[in-house]
């Protein structure tokens, strides 16, 4: 049962007065209150759909894992793979989870940075999203090698072969990106679990549950000497984690780069596959979060302004990914080279024009829409147009690898590329490990930032024109020096540096 | 609440209403110079460090020297490797094709600084500590929902078994309770 | 997050002083750049100067727009992020802005002596080069040209748009001066993107027309935001010795500014070295010749010192927090940006001119100061004009009373 906002709450949050901000919760935006909404989803019996939605997932898990014993009993021809394209469904499917992963990371990190505090109420869903994406990711370069068995050899270790990876490869940046991404994401989302945690241990009814979470917590008991070293930390992780997040899908998009394929080596590729990541995972934020915020009662913490904010990044990285294509397009005439002219009038009208077209108009028309106020604010609209944004984020990286691939210098050595059955397993098998681990995530951990949502309501400010009162300054056996300016204050704005 | 004469007295703890309230009374603390004492709050209460007198938390310079030796370390992996243990001709490139070798040292870097930025603030913190004295009073469990407290340790050496609770009232604490160890 | 009352600025706040040495810039800065402009003018009409007279006026011209330009975007973003923080800024941004009619009209020369800057402005050339020939649709005079007036109008009016806007709310204080322009900010971003994109591309990338790159615009745009940044630091803190607005742009705001100083040197790296290292990656001859050409002779110098200076000694300089929250720290390194942000225009134009490596000469300075004397003059100019902050701007109260983390 959640307290539903009334219009006028509704439209105060909506309300665009320019010399106000409006607010961020509302309903019960007391410090009870965001504790009780967010921690209820962890403590209650799960309503019957959760138990439906945990089924489906598990059932898609178990076809991941039947799909892939038989992958590595048969060996990877079980999947489409041909000459000339070498590269099918499996790295369209690890770029697309990378890419999903990456709006945790913007969420948490970069709007951290830009100091929008309408992100506290999606940062650790967000997250949460990232390090599940980032499994799934890794998933497929791990079962695409072929010899999983000895899948090591491809980590630098001294070896009886004599041998070290090749560090030149960017498949090998991969396996560090990805694998460091998830390990810093997986740290900075632990962090922020912390204060959490405590909260659940400490409103624990069972014993089981409170030596869990207390375990967990780590013993986190609020003290302000701990949040100093706790906030400096944050800041810190969410300023490395913005350098990181570009980093990762722009060495995704060197796979490609580095190369000497028209249509693969572009130098345009690295902003360009990051901007679409963010694209995709904010979409896949706004499909789960549309669904989330009704089942479990918090439609008051991530209100129709947190979803249109969510649209408006979608609007701006879809532009950008827009402006990539249009560059990609110019300049392959402009080169005056003819295969790179090739590529791109094969893609809007050769044999896969079918997918250049749903790629088109799922990501650059799609998110026009959102220029439309009303639009940004329809849950409907953002639930479907957001599922369609990821759709043709799919089709961008299926486009980019099989169409390049499979008409390149050579028209003897063309040939059509179509998945098997196996590749259409794994795709639709790896939703179901990201699915479970999500409801699990729901189920058991609080799917809101509870200490970072309640220090960004109103009553957590402090008033400084109430200070100062008539108050005794000695302490007891203690001679006080009253208002005896402290070592290492921050400057306030009243009274600045001397500047030299 | 209750004191067991026979366990010594670890410290006091004082409740407050408010983030400003908190605010208030840390000034108070800070000014009449007792040391070993801290504030607990659901969330970061802004300027507390200023409130409390805290110095800067040194954690940046363990990272920047945690995410440097990552670095370091990812680009002699690589320079090793390349140039000394496994020299190959690969697309052509020399073998210390650096530009190749900047992926992997940035991301070596990060991980380095990330690892160095939560074990220092873990570190710093004292933390794991699961058991703590603190933990004795019930009302304590309130801190990670949406109480505020004061705690001062008997260990300071302003700290006056019969003085100190009824000055925390008087800086506005709505309940005081002696600790034991 | 604060609760500030309505802001209390003083006139001698919101106003250059009589007796400040910045009421005299504009007419200093004035002679300074007609005089240059003119010595020029006469250099280069020298022996076989004519090439070299035209190629540092572009360089100059390049370097004083990305300013321009960069105060463009800022403006625009900050009301489409409806930022609170920047507002005591964003008046010095609009006054670099509104410069742009004028670099419009010094751009004229450029596209006038096109033939001596262009080699496929020349009919010969695209008869005998293929390649050339196939880019004959975009790379030819009356298109180029066209495309040139367009780039400026498009800016002017823009710049215009927001500008007077602004302006006219410190006099009625309407608040619907600042939904208008953030309701437009959306679409001028998309036209501030495309058309410094194919700006970078007709006057930066031409010069080399075998050449391409899809992340060349991008490039431009990352030096762009670098360079105001620094500006807006740099003349910040130089209008703080004066004692103005000394306490209205408080130690906050030239931490974000360094934050944003810092933040877009790591970018304008990413971009650059991405660029770089795909190219020498794949090894194409056809893409190669372009960083080949810049690390033959004294180039290769050229380009340590540029990767040195524009990436590795900002990034460890501006990274503490202490070194952006001091005036002391953060002038140099915004002085020092803006020194190597020439450095990388001229890097990026010169090696057409003198293929055997960097040749400074007086011409570069004079071009420099010409153009410069009058981007400065007119910024002087219209800051004396006005008030030295959106004085009646909604959101000036959550400005003054800014604090960062």
């Amino acid at each position: 049962m959640s307290q539903q906002p009334t219009t006028t709450e509704l439209s105060l949050n909506l309300d665009e007065p320019v010399d106000q901000r409006p607010p961020l919760l509302l309903g019960d935006n007391s410090f009870r209150g965001i504790t009780e909404a967010v921690c209820r989803p962890v403590e209650w019996v799960p309503p019957r759909g959760w138990y439906i939605f945990f089924g489906v997932s598990l059932a898609l898990l178990g076809v991941l894992v039947l799909s892939t014993a038989y992958l590595f009993y048969m060996g990877t021809g079980i999947w489409g793979l041909n000459n000339p394209v070498g590269w099918g469904w499996a790295i369209v499917n690890f770029v697309f989870w990378v890419g999903i992963g990456h709006a945790g990371t913007l969420i948490s990190a970069i709007l951290f940075l830009f100091r929008q505090r309408w992100r506290t109420s999606i940062n650790r869903f967000a997250e949460a999203m990232t390090i599940f994406a980032v499994m799934c990711a890794l998933l497929f370069p791990t079962i695409h090698v072929g010899r999983v068995w000895v899948i090591y050899w491809a980590l630098p270790y001294p070896n009886q072969m004599g041998i070290w990876p090749n560090f030149r490869s960017p498949l090998l940046w991969d396996v560090f990106a990805v694998s460091i991404y998830g390990s810093v994401s997986l740290l900075f989302w632990y962090m922020g679990l912390l204060p959490d945690l405590a909260t659940l241990r400490d409103r624990a009814k069972s014993q089981l549950r409170r030596v869990i979470y207390g375990i967990f917590a780590l013993g986190w008991r609020g003290s302000h000497r701990h949040w100093q070293h706790y906030e400096r930390a944050y800041l810190i992780l969410a300023a490395i984690s913005t350098p990181l997040v570009l980093s990762v899908h722009s060495i995704v998009s060197f796979d490609f780069a580095v190369s000497q394929l028209p249509g693969w080596h572009t130098t345009i590729f690295p902003p360009y596959f990051v901007a679409g990541a963010i694209f995709s995972g904010f979409a896949m934020v706004v499909t789960l979060m549309t669904i989330a915020r009704t089942v479990f009662g918090l439609e008051h913490i991530v209100t129709r302004r947190h979803f249109e904010n969510m649209a408006k990044v979608m609007l701006l990285t879809g532009s950008i990914v827009g402006y990539a294509y249009a560059m990609e397009f110019f300049i392959a005439w402009y080169s005056g080279n003819p295969f790179e002219r090739f590529v791109f009038l094969n893609r809007a009208f050769g044999p896969y024009a079918w997918a250049y077209w749903i790629m088109v108009t799922c990501n650059v028309i799609v998110p026009q829409t959102f220029w439309f106020k009303r639009l940004r604010r329809s849950l409907l609209w953002l639930f479907i147009a957001s599922i369609l944004v990821n759709i043709g984020m799919w089709f961008e990286r299926f486009v980019i690898t099989v169409t390049s691939l499979h008409r390149d210098f050579l028209p003897s050595s063309w040939d059509y590329y179509s998945p098997t059955f196996w590749d259409i397993c794994a795709l639709v098998g790896s939703f179901g490990l990201f699915f479970t681990m999500f409801s699990l995530f729901v189920r058991f951990l609080p799917q809101v930032a509870m200490a970072e949502v309640k220090a960004i309501v109103p009553a957590a400010h402090v008033h400084h024109a109430t200070l100062h009162p008539a108050a005794p300054h000695a302490g007891p056996g203690a001679p006080a020096a009253p208002g005896a300016a402290p070592a290492g204050s921050l400057a306030t704005p009243a009274s600045l540096p001397q500047e030299a | 609440m209750a004191e067991h004469a026979a366990d010594p007295t670890w410290g006091v703890l004082a409740e407050f209403a408010s983030p400003t309230a908190l605010y208030r009374a840390c000034e108070q603390l800070r000014d009449a110079g007792f040391t070993r004492w801290d504030a607990h709050s659901p969330f970061p209460v802004h300027g507390l460090d200023r409130a409390m007198g805290l110095r800067p938390s040194r954690l940046p310079w363990v990272v920047f020297g945690g995410g440097m030796l990552g670095a370091a370390g990812g680009l002699g992996l690589q320079w090793w490797t390349s140039t000394i243990a496994y020299p190959q001709v690969i697309a052509g490139k020399p073998h210390f094709s650096w530009p190749a070798f900047v992926p992997v040292t940035f991301e070596l870097g990060v991980l380095a600084a990330a690892l160095a930025c939560v074990l220092g603030m873990l570190h710093f913190n004292r933390l794991p500590r699961l058991h703590h004295p603190i933990f004795r009073s019930t009302r304590f469990e309130g801190v990670s929902d949406d109480r505020f407290f004061i705690s001062i340790e008997a260990a300071d050496p302003r700290f006056d078994p019969s003085a100190t609770p009824g000055w925390l009232t008087q800086l506005g604490a709505t309940q005081v309770e002696l600790l034991a160890e | 997050m604060s609760h500030a009352a309505t802001p209390t600025l003083s006139q001698d706040q919101l106003r250059l002083p009589r007796s400040a040495v910045w009421r005299s810039l504009p007419w200093a800065a004035a002679a300074v750049g007609l005089l240059a402009l003119v010595v020029h003018w006469l250099l280069g009409r020298g022996a076989g100067a004519a090439r070299q007279a035209h190629f540092s006026y572009l360089v100059a011209m390049l370097y004083w727009l990305s300013i321009a330009l960069g105060a463009l975007f800022f403006v625009i973003v900050q009301f489409a992020t409806k930022a609170g923080w920047s507002v005591v800024v964003r008046r010095l941004a609009e006054h670099a802005m509104i410069t742009l009619p004028l670099l419009g009209l010094l751009f004229v020369p450029i596209v006038g002596g096109m033939h001596e800057l262009f080699h496929w402005s020349h009919p010969e050339a695209m008869q005998h080069d293929a390649l050339l020939a196939s880019k004959a649709p975009y790379l030819n005079v009356p298109f180029f040209s066209a495309r040139a007036l367009l780039y400026f109008v498009t800016w002017t009016a823009l710049a215009w748009l927001f500008y007077r806007r602004s302006v006219r709310q410190d006099l009625d204080g309407a608040p619907q001066a600042t939904e208008r322009l953030q309701r437009l900010s959306g679409p001028a971003i998309i036209l501030f993107a495309l058309t410094v994109t194919f700006a970078a591309f007709d006057w930066l990338m031409s010069l080399d027309p075998h050449w391409y790159s899809t992340m060349f615009g991008v490039y431009y745009f990352a030096g762009c935001v670098v360079a105001i940044f620094a500006f807006l630091a740099l003349v910040g803190l130089l209008l703080r010795r004066a004692r103005v607005l000394a306490d209205v742009i408080t130690v906050e705001h030239y931490h974000d500014l360094g934050k944003l100083l810092f933040g877009f040197t790591v970018f304008w790296t990413y971009i650059a070295f991405s660029q770089f290292m795909l190219i020498w990656y794949g090894n194409l001859p056809e893409e190669t010749i372009w960083y080949a050409r810049r690390l033959i002779g004294s180039w290769g110098q050229v380009t340590l010192v540029l990767a040195l200076g524009h990436f590795v000694v900002p990034f460890f300089y501006l990274m503490t927090r202490a070194t952006k929250r001091r005036g002391a720290t953060l002038l140099p390194a915004a002085l020092w940006l803006l020194t190597v942000h020439y450095l990388d225009l001229y890097w990026l134009v010169m090696p057409i001119l003198h293929p055997e490596g960097a040749r400074p000469c007086l011409l570069d300075l004079t071009a420099f100061l010409g153009v410069g004397g009058c981007f400065v003059a007119l910024f002087g100019r219209q800051l004396r004009r006005h008030a030295l902050v959106p004085m009646r701007d909604p959101r000036l109260a959550e400005s003054l009373a800014f604090e960062n983390y």
